[in-house]
């Protein structure tokens, strides 16, 4: 390390990310004790926009929590799972950048390179994270969870169902993206990707939240062969960052 | 894979080096340790695997190495294999399925072992096939009775994306035993070190800053690096791919070769197949070999050549065109197949594949699909058949259609048999469109089989219906698939429609079923009767079925029939004893034929459990003794595992109850999340025990984000320990979780709304469990009620289980005590519970007894001298030695002259229990009559 990424909250960085989270409970202590620490990070305190980021992801976990101890989900064994699973990503993405490792996904290298400035808003910064997290972390995290349970990644499934729970809460927690931003939304992208067959089928959380879950089949197709594996995640990769990239950029100040 | 021989010196792991030694002589409660290196390539973990074992060999461990390949498709226990045969150890690898190939894996390593600890070093883990993974967890859970420490390196690169060992990293994390230690790059000062130690003198900041910066600190870089510097090479280049390119450049041209060809071998590479590929005259080959080992690119050994570091491979790969490469794997394949020694047909089919012969790797490849099997590796076998197929495509020259229909039905059943159940419907649904297509109703059967694997419940009851109408469904076919559409729909719920198939398909099989069509089809009908209350008439048919299979004596049929009418008895009659004991005797009938290991083992575990909640506790501990030494793997372990915790958690054994729960976890960590609750609620129970409510709740909040709605048994249990956790906090003076408490309540609701819609059977278990909550609840509320207490006391009264009953009896007391309220009846009901609590050895419940008793000075001793004592240890010599402890019991009140309704009431058992027990008696004393058992039991006695 040739100069310490985070500052001067580089040693408390470092030893949060010693800990792996196993279950729902300690992903959001986790969550918690990043707020904290994210909150310190200079120039800008309170309004990086990977706090921000984090803030909407906590408020999301304490939520699915929520929905776990209340016995809301069919299959909760699937969904802990995925939680924790999906979770791994954000801070193993974290750990590779606090190592300068080249290893950092780009979804996020995008986001994390903009923590210093210039002044992001909160809103396309945030949903630049749930970018980076739906768009490229949750289709593996998906494929490691049905991976560990022995079950397959079926449409209409229980596990399917609870799936579309969580993208409920992530709708339900952004508070930007409501509908009259979202014509706006699918210019950009469609210009950005072209996928317009995909892209008319819905709203934007609605159109990540099929991607993701498509993406996972396909996957789970290719799981063991690795070489397509590493195809689809370059793919992912790239596309994710190029439209996280976008979200930074000033063109979508207009959505704020 | 790393690099080997002349090495540099070793920087900056001095410490790593001692952790690791150290983390791995600090073996867990199995007597097992496991530490996982990760880093990225070149970072120097396989030297340190090889460190670590050079210091470790001969101070009390047995080393043994193995490596994974990169093929892909490599052949099922690959690395473990290699290490074995590095042995000079060569396993035979036929087993009757694949537990017993695990404790025959295990023996060998036992032996290698001798009176040491075993240090098994697995490099390059990340490419372990399923098998492997599975015989690591096995070994590490301690089923294998092997002292091993595991050493493991993983390339950080590898664990992205949705690599299975992630999961299986992060739930072994959780254990003690087990570390994962990450190998970060070198630092500056350590890079500065490293280049000054290899260039062998003093460097100029600046220089070794420079390495420091373009090798980011990895180790291997850095070497290679600092030989440039000490070399006065001028080197502008910055990627690794570059530094090596260069450097290849200046290599002979036959030592080119050499590396070319080793680039592309599948390591290590033997001699002789190394001078059929490069074919060039001996002399000149080894000279081109020692050049290129003087250059650093090679190392050889006694098993042949590898290249000093996998990632000069993968930079060779992108270089050589690709018809070079192709010629290349054509001649290792045409060497392979001359040289001798048993043909490795997953290696050959690699290079085939990649020669451009898809015709001539096919043989291989079936070869290596059928050894694969062999090894009930059907991950592996299921690539090799994928494979098969690819090459047969239908666009490919010269496939033989035939031979593609066949492999498509392997395909898709060796997806099906490895939990590929996607992949094996979609295999199936391209067979079926052949022209030579099995008929319809096989088709149809096949499919429903493959979605009631997946889960998917309607479609596959719709493709049983297709294959009953199907017009070339034959009297056997239809018998089939009756019986398992019946037994589909007894799961599902439906006892009315699953008794009507299971009616169809009973009187067809009278005619033309197979004994294992009968057996499903009684089962489901005997259940069916028995959930729609007619238990007698379900009993009889699930009996007939068990005579059935005694004549056919196959031991897949006889295990299933004497399973079902054991999971019967024990489960919606109740019958709990009579139920274990058609357990054991299905064991016995089994292992008198020495075959059905699993069912031996899944029978003694219905035998266990049972007898753990009718509460005679040694007896359980004995059945899962010899549960244990059938070295059950997978999830049969796992359940005798946590049946085994359960009892020592009430014995207070808490050592062994740690044991247990580690290897249990461990085995979880390959997947399997329904036994995660039974899980956290024994780990709960433990630490209620120790004291350390603060362990109980989180193990229980963790289980509440886990759990089923429909699994409201489960869901009880857990609330139940939740709220005991709670309770005994506030007992001990620490604060009460309000958010968890209040999270139990929701849990509690949530029962009790479920209990409404459960089967009577199940809503009976459920009301026990509801009954502790109430009464729990009042402890934490600290209403000092003895009411709910009493009542929970009854309802396992009337279950008939001991343990719980006992439990709620102490807290009855203490509180009726603590009210000085009708003290005869509280003291009355302590010294009970005792009595129960010292006949069963539940030595904490014992002593919380003890601890109450002496805080309200009551005397237990009065009642402690009727108590019942355990029966004596018998003599080996005796007679009665052959007996259980209840059957002496009943043998004991025959001698008194007790009729069967006089026992049966006596034990707290059924009359027919009773005469079950005598036919027992009387089969292992060889007696007919109830006065010669007498007899031998007084000559005995």
């Amino acid at each position: 390390m040739i100069q310490p990424i985070w500052g001067p909250v580089q040693s408390q960085m470092s030893a949060i990310l010693q800990e792996h989270p196993d279950d729902v409970p300690a992903v959001v202590d986790q969550l918690a004790k990043l707020q904290d620490v994210l909150c310190q990070v200079p120039p800008l305190l309170d309004g990086n926009p990977l706090a921000d980021f984090n803030r909407l992801y906590l408020t999301i976990t304490e939520n699915v929590l929520d929905r776990l101890y209340a016995g809301k989900f069919k299959d909760p064994a699937f969904l802990s799972r995925l939680d924790v699973e999906f979770a791994a990503r954000y801070f193993d993405a974290l750990r590779y950048w606090t190592e300068s490792s080249p290893a950092c996904p780009g979804a996020w290298a995008g986001l994390f390179s903009r923590i210093p400035g210039p002044d992001p808003r909160p809103l396309p910064s945030a949903v630049a994270g749930v970018n980076a997290h739906i768009n490229f972390d949750l289709p593996f995290a998906l494929v490691t969870t049905f991976d560990h349970l022995g079950t397959d990644p079926i449409d209409g499934s229980d596990q399917h169902h609870d799936y579309l729970q969580v993208n409920d809460i992530f709708a339900e927690e952004i508070p930007g993206l409501r509908r009259g931003y979202l014509d706006r939304w699918q210019l950009l992208i469609d210009t950005m990707n072209g996928d317009l067959d995909d892209w008319w089928q819905g709203e934007m959380v609605e159109y990540t939240r099929n991607v993701a879950w498509r993406n996972a089949q396909k996957i789970w197709a290719v799981r063991h062969e690795q070489i397509a594996l590493d195809r689809e995640r370059r793919r992912l990769d790239r596309t994710a960052s190029g439209l996280g990239k976008l979200l930074l950029s000033p063109f979508a100040e207009f959505l704020q | 894979m790393a690099s080997q021989g002349d090495d540099g010196p070793l920087v900056g792991r001095t410490g790593t080096l001692a952790d690791l030694q150290s983390y791995l002589r600090d073996v867990g409660p199995g007597g097992t340790a496991a530490v996982f290196v990760t880093g990225e390539s070149g970072v120097g973990k396989s030297r340190l695997l090889r460190e670590t074992a050079d210091a470790l060999r001969g101070g009390g461990f047995a080393v043994l190495s193995g490596t994974c390949l990169d093929i892909g498709d490599a052949s099922p226990l690959h690395p473990v294999l290699q290490a074995l045969r590095r042995h000079d150890s060569a396993l035979a690898t036929v087993a009757d399925d694949a537990g017993a190939l695990l404790d025959r894996v295990s023996r060998e390593l036992r032996m290698i072992a001798g009176d040491q600890r075993l240090l098994l070093v697995l490099d390059d883990l990340q490419w372990a096939d399923r098998s492997t993974r599975q015989l690591l967890l096995y070994l590490l859970a301690g089923l294998g009775d092997v002292r091993v420490s595991v050493l493991a390196a993983i390339r950080a690169e590898a664990l992205h994306g949705t690599h299975p060992l992630r999961r299986v990293l992060a739930e072994l994390r959780r254990l003690r035993s087990v570390r994962v230690v990450d190998l970060a790059p070198l630092d500056r000062e350590q890079t500065r070190e490293l280049v000054s130690a290899i260039a062998a003198r003093d460097v100029a900041v600046e220089d070794a800053d420079r390495v420091y910066k373009r090798s980011g600190g990895n180790p291997f870089v850095v070497e290679e690096l600092a030989r440039d510097l000490r070399d006065g090479r001028v080197e502008l280049s910055d990627t690794l791919r570059e530094i090596f390119l260069a450097r290849i450049d200046e290599l002979p041209a036959n030592a080119h070769a050499v590396v070319n060809a080793l680039a592309a071998g599948v390591e290590p590479v033997e001699h002789p197949v190394l001078a059929r590929v490069v074919r060039l005259p001996e002399d000149e080959l080894l000279e081109a070999i020692r050049a290129a080992v003087a250059y650093r690119f090679v190392v050889g050994d006694g098993e042949g050549y590898r290249l000093r570091h996998r990632l000069v491979a993968e930079v060779l790969e992108q270089e050589v065109l690709p018809a070079e490469a192709a010629a290349l794997h054509r001649r290792y394949a045409e060497a392979l197949e001359v040289c001798p020694g048993d043909a490795d047909h997953a290696r050959l089919a690699h290079h085939w594949q990649r020669a451009g012969s898809p015709d001539r790797a096919l043989p291989s490849v079936i070869a290596a699909a059928h050894s694969a099997e062999s090894l009930y590796g059907f991950a592996e076998a299921h690539r090799h058949w994928t494979l098969a197929l690819r090459l047969t495509g239908d666009d490919v020259a010269g496939a033989d259609p035939i031979q593609r229909t066949e492999l498509l039905g392997h395909a898709a059943e060796s997806a099906h048999q490895c939990g590929e159940h996607l992949l094996a419907l979609a295999r199936l649904e391209e067979l079926a469109g052949r022209k030579d297509a099995p008929g319809e109703c096989e088709l149809h059967l096949r499919r429903a089989r493959y979605l009631a694997a997946a889960g998917r419940s309607e479609p596959a009851e719709r493709e049983y219906e297709l294959a009953l109408a199907a017009p070339d469904c034959t009297p056997q076919l239809r018998v089939t698939a009756a019986a398992f559409l019946a037994e589909l729909l007894l799961h599902l719920g439906r006892y009315a429609d699953a008794n009507q198939y299971a009616r169809d398909a009973l009187e067809l099989a009278a005619i033309n079923g197979s004994t294992a069509d009968l057996v499903r089809a009684s089962a489901a009908l005997g259940f069916s009767a028995a959930f729609r209350e007619d238990p007698d008439a379900g009993l009889a048919v699930i009996r007939q079925a068990v005579e059935i299979a005694e004549r056919s004596g196959h031991p897949d049929d006889l295990g299933v029939a004497y399973l079902h009418l054991a999971e019967l008895l024990t489960g919606p009659l109740n019958s709990i004893e009579e139920g274990v004991l058609v357990a054991r005797r299905g064991a016995d009938r089994l292992a008198s034929r020495g075959v059905g290991r699993t069912y031996q083992t899944r029978l003694l575990a219905i035998a266990g459990n049972g007898l753990f909640r009718i509460g005679q506790w040694a007896e359980a501990d004995s059945v899962l003794e010899e549960a244990m030494r059938h070295r059950p793997s997978g999830a049969d372990a796992v359940e005798l595992l946590l049946a085994r915790s359960r009892l020592w958690v009430g014995f207070g054994e808490v050592d062994n109850a740690r044991r247990d729960l580690d290897a249990a976890a461990t085995l979880l960590a390959g997947g399997g999340a329904r036994h995660v609750l039974p899980m956290l609620t024994l780990r709960a129970g433990l630490a209620m025990w120790q004291k350390e409510h603060a362990t109980a709740r989180a193990a229980v909040q963790r289980g509440l984000t886990e759990t089923r709605s429909d699994d409201l048994v489960l869901l009880g249990v857990l609330a139940w320990h939740g709220l005991r956790a709670e309770a005994e906090a506030r007992a001990a003076g620490s604060t009460v979780d309000p958010g968890a408490l209040r999270r139990l309540k929701t849990v509690v609701a949530r029962l009790e709304t479920g209990a409404g819609n459960a089967a009577p059977e199940v809503r009976a278990v459920i009301d026990g469990y509801l009954y502790l909550c109430a009464a729990e609840l009042s402890r934490v509320e600290d209403r000092q009620d003895p009411e709910p207490w009493a009542r929970a006391a009854a309802i396992w009264d009337r279950r008939e289980q001991p343990y719980p009953a006992a439990y709620s009896r102490l807290r009855h007391a203490e509180v009726a005590l603590a009210r000085r309220a009708r003290r005869t009846a509280a003291v009355a009901g302590l010294r009970q519970a005792y009595a129960t609590a010292i006949a069963m050895g539940a030595r904490p419940l014992a002593n919380e007894i003890k601890g109450v008793a002496q805080r309200f000075r009551v005397s237990l001793a009065e009642e402690a001298d009727t108590v019942p004592m355990p029966p004596p240890e018998p003599d080996p010599g005796d007679e009665l030695a052959v007996l259980t402890g209840r059957e002496r019991e009943v043998l004991a009140a025959v001698a008194e002259g007790l009729t069967n309704r006089e026992i049966g009431e006596l034990l707290f058992i059924s009359e027919r229990t009773v005469g079950v027990h005598l036919g027992h008696i009387f089969d292992k004393l060889q007696v007919r009559t109830r006065v010669q058992a007498s007899r031998v039991f007084l000559t005995a006695a």
